[in-house]
């Protein structure tokens, strides 16, 4: 005789990370069938831009993941620079990497952190949150917001790079390294770690492929894509790095990748601090007024490597001042529909590992 | 075999290939067997007839292609069996888009309640009209024009 139960996890509950809910149907403690409902977080961020001027609407995409919220207002401005054929200055660009890798820290920061607080570490949670408020405070100190930041701007960004800032980054970075160390090994000198996450969540590539997955979980079940090395934006073509992979396809890959992303990222920021050029910070086109009234025609689809995997944004313009269709096609969204096929037949407590490891924001899965 | 309408390269540097959503499976299929993997499916509502729009992509060539179709009774075929990333992407346009897609085995909301009146991101949906969704015991949602009877 066997025990049906279906149980709730979530709207609000601590290991959804956001608000999404699982209605999970038990067998006594095996999983048979995971039904994901999202929604409660959805504030129609693709309708309001159609409402909005085209440089409105970057605080809309930084609080879709607002963890990243540096790669989201990227992906939305790429695909707006090439909509209105704005060109970046090199500066630009380089500052805009070196944002977009503190974010991509920043970010993974809370990931590995809240997959410790799933498994019951609390300690690596408070030392990795305390790394994640010193990359805010640089960001404070580059465009006053903490967590959505509205840094970039179309045609380049906010503010300029002073010595203080860039001080900073270099005393950051050069911390970071040994840091980082320290937290993983935290992780890695547990034994409930090892348990917990080797062997479980398993995710076969050819699953992952099917349906959509990206990034680190992809990266984990063996196929090495990455957009900043498949089609590099910015100057990622002029630095050098690798892309980890993992060929476990369990959870404990998928955090020895983002770890191993981790010190890449650190690779990144070094050298892009050494080769930022002087000029200009924006495109003198944009003036303050004339934000305004830029008009653009066509269609454009442009992506970004952002933490949970490739962020593309869709723009249809009609020669308006205004957007006429904005779509994001959101990693996190693909990610959490395999979680019913990667937790089918496994423990209950392994479902709460499983959804910690795929790292999905709820802000970005219903925008 | 598919006819390809017309190829063109869009401003990101896409080649975009318009077809008739007549030949849509059978050139997904084409794509599928040459090892294309679905990324986004968006839907824009141009009044008159909307717009369905496929984002494929080749992760060994790094080939990314845009395939277009139209439609102008809101039915497109649903290309859930060939690639299971579709299954929610076709819901949520079906969701806030209206879009029918003819075959797909689930085809309810996604994102809203399934009593939700409309399809937010048609261009004639009416913003001014507020509808309040309630939950009761057993976690089903519940929508109304009434604004006392929800949140």
């Amino acid at each position: 005789m066997s025990h049906w139960i279906e149980l709730n996890i979530g709207p609000v509950h601590p290991s959804t990370h956001g608000i999404y809910r699982f209605r999970v149907k038990l067998n006594e403690e095996t999983v048979e069938d995971v039904d994901i409902t999202i929604g409660y977080l959805h504030r129609n961020a693709e309708k309001i831009c159609e409402l909005n001027y085209f440089v409105n609407n970057t605080i809309y995409f930084d609080r879709m993941d607002y963890i990243d919220a540096m790669n989201m207002e990227l992906g939305y401005l790429r695909a707006v620079e090439a909509l209105t054929d704005m060109e970046v200055p090199e500066r630009a660009q380089w500052i805009r990497m070196i944002m977009a890798e503190l974010s991509r820290i920043a970010a993974r920061m809370v990931g590995i952190g809240a997959l410790g607080l799933d498994v019951g570490m609390l300690t690596p949670f408070f030392h990795t949150f305390h790394e994640r408020e010193k990359i805010q405070r640089i960001f404070v100190e580059a465009s006053g917001g903490r967590q959505e930041v509205n840094y970039m701007s179309i045609g380049g960004v906010y503010q300029d790079f002073n010595d203080k800032i860039i001080e900073e980054i270099r005393e950051f970075i050069s911390e970071f390294k040994g840091k980082l160390e320290e937290i993983v090994k935290m992780f890695t000198d547990s034994e409930i770690f090892w348990q917990r996450n080797v062997g479980t969540g398993i995710l076969e590539p050819d699953i992952a492929l099917d349906y959509g997955v990206t990034g680190p979980m992809l990266r984990a079940s063996g196929i090495p894509y990455d957009v900043r090395k498949d089609s590099p934006y910015l100057f990622y073509d002029k630095v050098n790095f690798d892309v980890p992979i993992a060929r476990t396809k369990d959870n404990m890959g998928r955090f020895l990748v983002k770890v191993e992303e981790l010190r890449q990222s650190i690779r990144i920021i070094e050298q892009c601090l050494a080769k930022l050029p002087d000029g200009p910070y924006f495109n003198p086109k944009t003036k303050k007024s004339a934000m305004l009234l830029l008009k653009g025609q066509g269609d454009v689809f442009t992506r970004v490597e952002s933490e949970s995997g490739e962020f593309g944004v869709f723009i249809r313009g009609d020669g308006g001042v205004k957007p006429y269709r904005v779509h994001a096609r959101s990693p996190s969204f693909k990610n959490l529909a395999v979680v019913p096929i990667m937790t089918r037949g496994s423990l209950i407590a392994d479902l709460i590992i499983t959804i910690a490891s795929v790292d999905a924001v709820a802000g970005e899965v219903d925008r | 075999m598919y006819k390809i309408i017309s190829e063109e390269t869009d401003k990101s540097g896409m080649k975009v290939l318009n077809i008739d959503k007549a030949d849509l499976i059978e050139l997904m299929e084409d794509y599928r067997n040459r090892r294309y993997y679905l990324s986004s499916i968006t839907g824009v509502d141009m009044k008159d007839h909307i717009d369905v729009i496929y984002h494929i992509h080749n992760f060994d060539k790094n080939d990314y292609i845009c395939v277009k179709i139209s439609t102008s009774d809101e039915k497109v075929p649903s290309i859930a069996n060939i690639w299971k990333a579709a299954v929610v992407d076709e819901r949520e346009q079906y969701d806030l888009m209206g879009i029918i897609f003819e075959g797909h085995e689930n085809l309810r909301r996604i994102l809203l309640p399934d009593e939700w009146v409309g399809h937010p991101l048609r261009k004639d949906y009416d913003l001014n009209k507020v509808q309040y969704i309630s939950m009761d015991r057993d976690g089903n949602e519940h929508v109304s024009f009434d604004d006392k009877e929800g949140w």
